[in-house]
């Protein structure tokens, strides 16, 4: 399959989140029927957030594709030569005197 | 705008293409995307696709824009029977195009019929008379002629109604600098950096158009310029350096008795000097000896 460690891990990111806030909502229940304040989380769905904030974080980073240079003078952005302006161009030329070599015919 | 990636993209296709490696529709791709004029090429290898009926096939529609591809190269190389049956393949698929219509007229500048050209321009304007790439074939059939200020008064007009036209103001410049008329192609050049700001080669064609221009206010622009130029190409923009050592010594000739020295950056020519004998050295050794005679003639070291 053409999963990558990347997606998988992203996977198993968000798998441990909604693992979180299902554990929070199970405790919310628990502590309705004790009759107790709520005054955080326990400390296993803290642990399982950072766990699946960092996972998470990771994968979207690395899954989509690499970063591009905002550098100007790196290879991708750095201008070597403008185009040639297309649409100015004019034919007399040294063309007309070295007739192509080549003597093809569209053929059909 | 050609990058360097893509630069050597190209030389590698082209090479690739050349030695009969395939890649031949990729090449054409590239080409007509970077708008470079290899038309010897394009008319070679997009003729033995053309000529392929599998492969054409293959193409779907793609196989119209390969026709004028095709014909516009073999216009540029002379081999107008080809353009023509091009052409006529393209006028028999879509009969009522104007993009058609440009072709046949661009086909009747190619055999050198100016007036006949003329006036098929004159018609498709008829008909649109906001067609840009015909209001730019005019300046161009004035210039085939010889008729260069011809093509400047129609440029201006062009220019008039289409201002954000950056390939008509380099088109404009580049005529102005034929001619010498360097103040008006300096106009054009400040045109281009204002829209295009990021483009190290119209800062780096400024600098050569004030230095050309010449006076102790243009020189320490210039110098200016050929300094953004490095900044924009990480150093890598080896007439940029030139730049600022032939604009340092020209400003040393004019404030020489004066004893006013440039006092911005005093630094800038050495680093300049060490930058391109350090190129030298590593791209070509042998010429190493040229260039320290160059910098000692014209006073500046590292």
């Amino acid at each position: 399959m053409g999963f990558s460690v990347g997606f998988v891990i992203g996977l198993v990111g968000v798998l441990i989140l909604s693992h979180a806030a299902y554990s929070t909502s199970q405790y919310r229940g628990l502590l309705k029927i004790t009759e107790d304040e709520f005054s955080g989380p326990p400390f296993s769905v803290v642990v399982e957030l950072i766990v699946g904030l960092v996972l998470c974080m990771w994968a979207a980073l690395t899954v989509p594709g690499n970063f591009l240079s905002i550098h100007p003078h790196s290879d991708e952005n750095r201008m070597v030569s403008l185009p040639d302006n297309l649409d100015f161009m004019i034919f007399n030329h040294r063309g007309k005197v070295f007739v192509p070599e080549i003597n093809m015919k569209l053929k059909h | 705008m050609v990058t360097k990636s893509e630069e050597t993209e190209l030389n590698r296709l082209e090479s690739q293409v050349d030695n009969g490696g395939g890649g031949a529709w990729e090449y054409l791709c590239l080409v007509r995307k970077l708008k470079v004029r290899r038309s010897d090429k394009v008319l070679k290898h997009g003729l033995s696709i053309l000529n392929d009926s599998k492969k054409r096939s293959s193409l779907g529609s793609e196989e119209w824009t390969l026709y004028e591809e095709v014909a516009i190269a073999a216009m540029d190389c002379q081999s107008l029977e080809v353009a023509k049956d091009c052409v006529n393949v393209l006028r028999k698929k879509f009969p009522e195009s104007k993009r058609v219509g440009r072709l046949e007229a661009l086909l009747l500048e190619a055999k050198g019929s100016w007036g006949e050209a003329e006036k098929a321009y004159s018609s498709l304007l008829e008909d649109n008379p906001f067609d840009q790439v015909v209001h730019k074939r005019r300046v161009a059939l004035a210039k085939a002629q010889g008729n260069l200020s011809g093509a400047i008064e129609w440029l201006n007009k062009y220019l008039e109604t289409f201002m954000a036209d950056h390939d008509a103001w380099r088109e404009l410049a580049e005529i102005y600098v034929s001619l010498q008329m360097y103040k008006q192609a300096a106009f054009c050049y400040e045109e281009l950096i204002l829209s295009q700001p990021t483009v190290p080669l119209f800062h780096l064609a400024y600098a050569d158009v004030l230095y050309t221009l010449g006076g102790i206010e243009n020189l320490l622009t210039a110098k200016k310029y050929y300094s953004s130029t490095i900044d924009l190409t990480g150093g890598k923009n080896t007439r940029a350096l030139f730049g600022i050592c032939l604009c340092t010594s020209a400003i040393a000739q004019f404030s020489k008795g004066r004893n006013k020295e440039d006092k911005d950056c005093p630094d800038l020519q050495s680093l300049a000097t060490a930058a391109l004998e350090k190129e030298y050295k590593q791209r070509a050794s042998g010429k190493l000896t040229v260039l320290t005679s160059a910098f000692k003639s014209l006073k500046v070291s590292s």
